[in-house]
């Protein structure tokens, strides 16, 4: 079905603020006599805090306070589980743990005084190696866990955050069945979601007394509601204005250090603005879980998978505080079975508290790791039993009413055409250019994201409507996509649409922008608000009683009786559809012999998507997160060596370059059978998980290596090269 | 310290009294009030401080302001002229060669400064001069687009 | 960063007794692109900060009977796009080019960079292939020196207090020759390399036998360094496979790499041979194209 303005190539037409410069993010709101706080932060990974000796930071010139844990309430904070200070109180646990803020006239003499302020630490025994950490006598990070709240229960070791299990059949049974069992273990990297803007936030207390935010921070409503629990205050005393986010991955939905600049704003009297430097965000902000997962897997002499054994540890660091689900774990752990039906299926998934890092959501959490571990099994399973790494898969593949392990039935699955596509589009069958040139594939799938969304649309006196939400604009061109929602629904030009955005007090509530939920639950809530205010338009026009009358005129009509025509809908996607968006990657690389350079000739994507609402916005979104991916794949780190970040630049991290960028085929399956607007699925986290698989499935097939590790370098691969012949040499002989 | 400096700001002269260590980033977006060009990585990587001192792109995070004293910076409020939008800015918008924004300012810079100095680049010239300029959002392939259509368009 | 007085002489004489005067509060800065970067970090702390950026006479780059002769001043880009550097010695400019990214070259100058020794820079790697040698200026006197010895260890220089480098001069490459520069860059195409080659050949009259080769390695070792063992091998030889791998193996006994995020010793010494042999195959076929 085609539609008038949805699914129509229209350019970028929320731009002009970005490209002029014009929009103001946080770090750029400016109020008169702002001041800058700055947070001095714990060098050791585990340490008791002797004491500690402000008396000469704010002695200095230009400093208005220093703070420390004595200076506060004894307050936890966290998304979901309070288990985190606001400073270290009398022990630090990770490298980069807070332990005082200053409050300075600029960020200079901030840094000058954080210099002045003298700690006393006592070293602790630290627990910094994933596997160690479920020891017995392994340090504890935290004495009592299960005491903090939002804790889950089950605890079967002190350094357990959480632990998550699917359950499908019987998997003793089904090993049982099998003809030949598989074991692998894979490991994924410590790695930053590579925002370019800072963690960023400006905290004021106005002339009511109110507390006024600006902050990076991509779900409005619960920071408030988190606020008013850190600062102690009712939630009517605290306002988010909401301000465009330099990119958010997933890392920005805590409270950082808001409640730092609150405190400092409390004691001064001024607006205080915090900004993180780069290397405070590879330090302290909130990553991506590096993994440790090994997977078991039984099938019969011809190719079905009647059994699989999942158990996942991720390293979750210091703290459970940034952890937003109510399991406080990571939706990838049930992504253990791929896209594959498995009788009997068995995932123990572990989040584990260590002396490093606090890590957080980042783009699809949890999947690239699970994902990375489950794609380069199937092909490693595939190799020994001598089958095509697609035909294992076609063998295997997801079907209609089939059940997942989350308890879910599936329908309208696009599976097999969705991989079909991705083969056909990369040719895969056809003969490799070359010898030390190989391709892979690797697929897998996502549930449409679930919330709830305020959204009122109101008709201007000019014919132009507004459409009024709470989702901050994190990049992902959801804003226009609304536009185009209301402009469909109601007839009207593009241009004829502008968004208001609201503060936190227009409306009571919003889930916020994550989960690549906002085409859905935002364009509903907007979709249908635009229904209710198209049956009182008609209803004005009736009473007006001139049927061919502009929108202009009828919104003037009654506006001269004080009435203003708007409605509004609150939208709530309480479960997830039963439809979920598949994803085919076929990876096509050319291995170096001689260094063991790994480059990428051509990538192919293929989407299983609905009705996609804007084109370059859908594909933008594509490239956006295929390419992070082929950073995680290939060159992303953030090392650690005894809990200390041994990369605190973001030149050091790897991010991709525009030139390391492969050539890119993209094939989109549509069909409009989403549960978005006009049959929308979603598409934020549908191309990052399934890269790094393709690439090691592409590297296995170009050279025989097989990496188990993220990321897969160019120094591993030569030495798998050298390992590899060595072994060859000494069979001959 | 503090010194009075004067700079040339997108053909406006400004004269301003800064502390010795303030960055010529932290001068325009905090002394002057240009907060289109931002500070990412603060140690002159990523490009999203880039602006033009003397017509060449510098990284302004680590170029301290009194270096731009008698001298003229471009920054990306100063891209237009007397049009509403430069031709880079237009073709960004119209190929989607931005998400979120933080970049974008640093982008369009480097890309106009690109076109000031290779008339009608190929993609690997492209991709050479943009080297210095990180986007985590887009992945690169409509900065490429978008860059090609502004050459199209400024093509005499 | 901390507060500091800034000085911004005009010529190199009043420059020379600033750092006389500051001694060892002073810093010197001309691109600032490594300077500053460390002054955010507080790495570095300065009393003063003396630029050079308005000193009248250190940015030509100029011809010296043969020789080319780059002020301390001249910028990478500078030094990339000079129509004399590309045109007599391409190896340079294109040493120059493979920098970090145009920003910087805009801003780090060559003096700069010597100053600085970071063994990870690419230009000194191919200035001490060319046998380049450096001046230097202090107040009251001046001095040359070979590149080779101006290198001492990680970001340190044969520079004396109140020392300046004023220019560098690089000879031309004699008749015969052929020269090639390559950056091993493993993981994204921005970053300092894990490995870096520059390589001269010349070749005999007849075309067949090397007579002279130079081969500087960068990035395995506190310093840029000449491989003589593996330079040695050349002299006189012809080019097959067998000649590029002891000159690769001999080129790998003579560094002495760190294990860091662009790869460990262990790699970088197996990407020394590799990377020779690719820089002198190439320096080699270049050589024979001028020979003809």
């Amino acid at each position: 079905m085609t539609h008038r303005i949805v699914g129509h190539t229209i350019g970028r037409l929320d731009g002009a603020g970005k490209v002029t410069g014009a929009d103001r993010y946080s770090a750029d709101v400016t109020l008169p006599g702002l001041i800058w706080g700055k947070a001095l932060r714990s060098p050791l990974p585990h340490a008791r805090i002797v004491g500690i000796d402000t008396s000469r930071a704010k002695a200095l010139p230009g400093v208005l306070a220093v703070l420390t844990a004595a200076d506060l309430p004894d307050i936890l904070v966290g998304r979901r589980m309070f288990d985190m200070p606001l400073l270290a109180r009398d022990r630090v646990r990770f490298i980069g743990e807070k332990v005082a803020v200053v409050a300075a006239v600029d960020p200079d003499v901030a840094d000058e005084a954080l210099a002045q302020i003298d700690v006393q630490y006592e070293d602790l025994p630290a627990t910094i190696d994933l596997a160690k950490a479920l020891d017995n006598g392994a340090p504890v990070v935290h004495e009592n866990a299960g005491a903090y709240e939002g804790a889950p229960k089950e605890r079967p070791h002190p350094n357990v955050q959480s632990v998550l299990r699917f359950k499908l059949g019987n998997v003793e049974a089904g090993f049982r069945e099998a003809d030949r069992i598989f074991e692998h273990t894979f490991r994924t990297q410590l790695a930053h979601q590579g925002y370019l803007e800072p963690h960023a936030g400006v905290v004021a207390i106005d002339a009511d007394g109110r507390v006024q935010v600006w902050a990076s921070n991509k779900m409005p409503h619960r920071l408030k509601e988190l606020m008013s629990l850190a600062l102690q205050l009712p939630q009517e005393k605290i306002r988010v204005n909401l301000t465009p986010i330099g990119g958010d991955f997933g890392g920005k939905g805590s409270l950082m250090d808001l409640p730092l600049a609150y405190h400092l704003s409390r004691v001064t009297g001024r607006p205080v603005k915090m900004v993180m430097r780069y290397a405070e965000e590879l330090m302290a902000g909130n990553p991506r879980h590096p993994s440790l997962i090994t997977m078991r897997t039984g099938v019969t002499n011809d190719g079905r998978i009647v059994a699989r054994q999942v158990k996942s540890l991720f390293n979750s660091g210091a703290y459970a505080a940034f952890k937003p689900a109510p399991s406080v774990h990571l939706g990838g752990a049930g992504m253990g079975a791929g896209v594959y039906r498995m009788p009997n299926l068995l995932i123990e998934s572990y989040c584990v508290y260590t002396h490093n890092i606090p890590c957080g959501h980042a783009r699809s959490p949890g999947e690239p790791q699970m994902v990375f571990a489950g794609e380069s099994h199937m092909d490693m399973i595939a190799k020994e039993l001598g089958l095509d790494p697609t035909e294992f898969r076609r063998r295997n593949l997801l079907k209609d009413g089939d059940l997942l392990a989350n308890g879910h039935h599936l329908e309208e699955v696009r599976a097999k055409e969705t991989l079909e596509a991705a083969l056909e589009a990369s040719h895969w069958s056809t003969p490799k250019p070359g010898p030390w040139i190989g391709r892979g594939v690797a697929m897998t799938h996502r549930h449409i994201g679930v919330g709830f969304t305020n959204a009122r649309v109101r008709l201007e006196t000019t014919g132009n409507v507004t459409l009024v939400i709470a989702l901050p604009d994190t990049g992902t061109g959801a804003h226009l996509t609304l536009r185009q929602v209301v402009a469909e629904v109601l007839g009207l030009a593009i241009d004829d649409v502008q968004i208001e955005l609201a503060t936190t007090d227009v409306f009571e509530n919003d889930s916020g922008v994550g989960g690549s939920r906002v085409t859905h639950t935002g364009g509903r809530a907007a979709y249908h608000a635009c229904e209710k205010l198209k049956e009182l338009i008609a209803a004005e026009t009736a009473k007006l009683g001139t049927p061919g009358a502009s929108l202009a005129a009828i919104a003037q009509a009654a506006a001269r009786e004080g009435r203003t025509l708007e409605a509004s809908h609150f939208y709530d996607a309480k479960t997830h559809a039963a439809v979920t968006s598949f994803t085919a990657q076929v990876a096509e690389v050319a291995v170096d012999p001689a260094t063991g350079q790994v480059s990428v000739r051509h990538f192919t994507t293929a989407h299983d998507v609905g009705t996609v609402i804007n084109p370059i916005g859908h594909q933008g979104q594509i490239e956006g997160g295929l390419i992070q991916g082929l950073g995680y794949a290939l060159m992303e780190e953030l090392p650690t060596e005894d809990g200390r970040i041994s990369t605190l630049n973001l030149g050091e991290t790897k991010l991709p370059t525009i030139a390391d960028i492969p050539p890119l085929t993209t094939v989109l399956v549509e069909d409009a059978v989403g549960p978005g607007p006009f049959r929308a699925k979603a598409i934020g986290e549908g191309s990052i998980s399934a890269v790094a698989p393709a690439i090691a499935n592409a590297v296995a097939d170009a050279c025989g290596v097989r990496i188990l590790d993220l990321p897969i370098t160019a120094e591993k691969v030569y030495f798998a090269l050298r390992a590899k012949e060595q072994r060859a040499r000494e069979q001959q002989s | 310290m503090n010194r009075t400096i004067r700079i040339t700001v997108n053909g406006v002269a400004r004269e301003v009294e800064v502390p010795t260590y303030r960055t010529l980033l932290d001068c325009l977006r905090y002394d002057l009030g240009l907060t289109g060009s931002k500070e990412g990585c603060g140690v002159g990587v990523c490009g999203a401080c880039t602006v033009l001192l003397d017509g060449r792109m510098v990284s302004s995070c680590i170029a301290l302001a009194v270096f731009a004293d008698g001298h003229e910076v471009t920054t990306v409020e100063g891209l237009a002229g007397d049009e509403r939008l430069h031709p880079v800015q237009q073709a960004f918008m119209d190929c989607g060669g931005f998400q979120c924004g933080i970049c974008t300012p640093g982008q369009v810079v480097a890309a106009k400064a690109l076109l000031d100095t290779i008339e009608n680049p190929t993609e690997a010239q492209i991709k050479e001069w943009m080297l210095g300029n990180l986007c985590r959002c887009t992945g690169y392939y409509k900065i490429v687009e978008s860059i090609q259509a502004a050459a199209k368009a400024v093509e005499p | 960063m901390n507060a500091f007085d800034y000085r911004a002489p005009a010529t190199l004489d009043e420059a020379l007794a600033l750092l006389r005067e500051h001694g060892d509060g002073a810093r010197v800065v001309a691109g600032g692109t490594a300077l500053v970067t460390m002054m955010r970090q507080r790495l570095v702390l300065p009393d003063c900060l003396v630029s050079l950026r308005d000193v009248e006479g250190l940015n030509r780059i100029e011809a010296a009977s043969g020789a080319i002769r780059l002020g301390a001043l001249v910028t990478h880009r500078q030094a990339e796009v000079s129509p004399l550097v590309t045109e007599r010695l391409p190896v340079l400019a294109e040493t120059f080019r493979r920098v970090a990214t145009v920003r910087i070259r805009h801003m780090a100058t060559v003096g700069g960079s010597l100053a600085h020794a970071d063994p990870n820079q690419d230009p000194p790697v191919t200035l001490v292939a060319l046998d380049a040698s450096v001046e230097i200026r202090r107040a009251g006197g001046r001095r040359e020196l070979p590149l080779r010895a101006f290198f001492r260890d990680y970001y340190e220089t044969a520079l004396e207090p109140g020392e300046l480098v004023t220019a560098v001069t690089v000879p031309p490459l004699p008749p015969a020759s052929g020269a090639a520069f390559i950056k091993f860059l493993p993981r994204s195409a921005e970053d300092y390399a894990t490995v870096a080659v520059a390589a001269t050949v010349t070749l005999e009259a007849g075309g067949e036998r090397c007579r002279e080769a130079r081969i500087a390695l960068g990035s395995v070792a506190p310093t840029p360094l000449r491989a003589a063992k593996a330079e040695a091998l050349l002299r006189g030889a012809r080019l097959d496979e067998r000649l590029l791998r002891d000159v690769g193996e001999a080129a790998k006994g003579e560094v002495d790499p760190l294990t860091d995020h662009r790869g460990s010793a262990a790699y970088k010494r197996e990407m020394t041979a590799v990377m020779v042999g690719r820089a002198l195959t190439q320096a080699w076929e270049e050589a024979r194209r001028a020979s003809r």
